[in-house]
């Protein structure tokens, strides 16, 4: 074999390998992308969200039962999605007492101070969880034991991993249904007008702490499906999210701010990214490649693939 | 139909509203007229719930409106047209128009109302799958009394339906307007700077300066009131 076709069979394994790790960068990206995109609010908590993801969908496959009854190849999937509802609870829970009272309307009128109260909450939010995790959990790493994280499929040259593939399409899945949802529905519109504009959202009778509820637990929840995804593919630990937030903000102001369609394609980006950096870079320096692409594409856009920060008022 | 009753807003120590008494009766054209800085859309955020009075009372059609949770006013019958217009910039045209049918009124007419929204502004019915973010300003000041409409009001108010607005356009605007009032039985409560304008349709009209109510009457009364004229007609 020539030196040429090797090269094209790691490039091809390479860009396989960043599609299928950016489908499930770009749900996790769309669940931070929809919690700003409607509220306006920086969530530092994010990487805690994904992170409790995991460690639902490890609970609910291990000590529920679901791999047992399910099997090692369904059961992970089935817990992954799972972790969506257990977060989008919590994240329900924390908006109703805490971020709802430092964000949307209660928060018209203090503007300046609105966001510092903001940013000091949710990143309080991330220090418990974390340190809550800690506790709950332990510090030992822990993964959902699945044959399919180390099995792949075959495909003429090509290698490509089934714990990996899978958590793509269900990932792929999810984040369509939430464009359904947002683009079809009357409470994905309201949501969508409450983004746009709060104010006459409010004329229009939507209750827009309840859309920002909504949201917020939405995106929670998204995240956490990516998390729990994730957790059958990689090892992790209570202190994992911040790992993970820092390359979801870069997905996220990639596809531009503001954007939920940015965030998906933002998060895929970055996946993209990673793996296809290890052709020409060591592995170590996979995160400085997401953000030297980070910075050229800021560079040339400062408003980021889909940003429509200009006609905001 | 609408009863504000000395009403008291303030931002910090600034009295943006003074002991404020305006009355709507249903089925009246109602004009607030007066310079910028007058308080006419802190009356009307006072009316819609989101900024909260000082003092005072707001009634409307029984209730007492200042008790109802500002998302819940729309239900009740009351289409808030912003100023500055305020459209929903990412979402189409049809769709403005279906967060105005939000309302349960709204939702149950939704079919009626916005053929009546098409007739009056073809426009809307042409461009119903554009981004309402990229009408022009006319075009988006139609989309957004349409979207008032779409709810089913009993009261609709206008903030400065003409800023910004070419003279000709404004003047449709206007048309429009009273053609809503006249034909479709909407009570209009109308808040303007372009005094001749407004006072030339309302039944009753008010002039605010400073936070204050100065002068009220009739739609004649006020147009042959020597100072409105000198102040405000230019006559």
């Amino acid at each position: 074999m020539s030196a040429f076709e090797l090269f094209a069979i790691d490039f091809l394994q390479a860009l396989v390998a960043g599609l299928l790790v950016g489908g499930t960068y770009a749900l996790m990206c769309v669940g931070l992308g929809m919690i700003f995109g409607v509220m306006r609010v920086v969530n530092f908590a994010q990487g805690d969200f994904f992170m409790l993801g995991m460690y639902a969908a490890y609970y609910v496959a291990t000590a529920l039962g679901v791999m047992a009854v399910l099997g090692p190849y369904v059961g992970p999937v089935i817990a992954g999605l799972a972790a969506g509802p257990v977060v989008f609870a919590v994240g329900w829970v924390l908006h109703r007492f805490l971020v709802g009272r430092v964000t949307g309307v209660a928060a018209v009128g203090t503007e300046g101070e609105g966001h510092y109260a903001q940013i000091i909450l949710t990143l309080g939010i991330a220090l418990v969880l974390q340190n809550g995790g800690l506790i709950l959990f332990g510090s030992l790493p822990l993964s959902i034991p699945t044959p399919m994280s180390r099995a792949s499929w075959e495909i003429g040259e090509l290698l490509v991993n089934q714990a990996r593939t899978v958590s793509f399409g269900v990932a792929i899945v999810v984040a369509l249904l939430l464009y359904l949802f947002l683009k079809r529905t009357p409470l994905g519109k309201s949501m969508r007008a409450a983004a746009d504009n709060p104010e006459a959202a409010l004329y229009m009778g939507i209750d827009v702490d309840r859309s920002h509820r909504t949201a917020f637990a939405l995106g929670c929840g998204v995240t956490a499906i990516a998390g729990g995804l994730i957790a059958s593919s990689q090892s992790f630990q209570p202190y994992i999210g911040f790992d993970f937030v820092i390359t979801m903000y870069a997905g996220v102001v990639l596809g531009g701010l503001g954007s939920i369609l940015g965030a998906f394609w933002g998060g895929m980006t970055i996946g993209l990214v990673q793996q296809m950096s290890t052709l020409v870079l060591p592995f170590q320096l996979q995160n400085t490649a997401i953000f030297v692409v980070f910075l050229l594409i800021i560079f040339l856009r400062p408003h980021g693939m889909f940003g429509r920060s200009a006609d905001r008022t | 139909m609408l009863k504000i009753e000395s009403l008291d807003v303030a931002y910090g120590g600034l009295r943006a509203l003074d002991g404020v008494d305006i009355e709507v009766a249903q089925g009246q054209f109602v004009a607030v007229v007066g310079p910028n800085g007058a308080g006419k859309t802190t009356l009307f955020r006072a009316i819609s719930g989101t900024v909260t009075p000082r003092g005072g009372s707001i009634s409307y059609d029984g209730h007492d409106l200042l008790a109802v949770p500002a998302a819940r006013r729309p239900h009740l019958g009351i289409a808030h047209v912003p100023e500055g217009r305020q459209v929903f910039p990412s979402m189409t045209v049809l769709e403005n128009l279906e967060m105005g049918a939000y309302t349960e009124a709204g939702r149950r007419r939704w079919r009626d109302t916005r053929e009546v929204v098409f007739q009056l502004f073809p426009v809307l019915q042409e461009r119903q799958g554009q981004l309402a973010g990229t009408l022009s300003g006319g075009e988006q000041q139609m989309l957004a009394i349409g979207r008032g409409l779409a709810s089913a009001p009993k009261l609709l108010m206008l903030d400065e339906p003409s800023m910004g607005l070419a003279p000709a356009v404004a003047d449709t605007i206007f048309d429009r307007i009273q053609q809503i009032h006249r034909e479709h039985g909407v009570t209009v409560l109308l808040v303007e700077q372009r005094v001749a304008e407004a006072l030339e349709s309302c039944d009753l009209g008010y002039v605010l300066e400073t936070g204050r109510v100065v002068m009220q009457g009739s739609h004649d009364a006020l147009i042959a009131d020597e100072r409105v004229r000198k102040a405000y007609l230019g006559l």
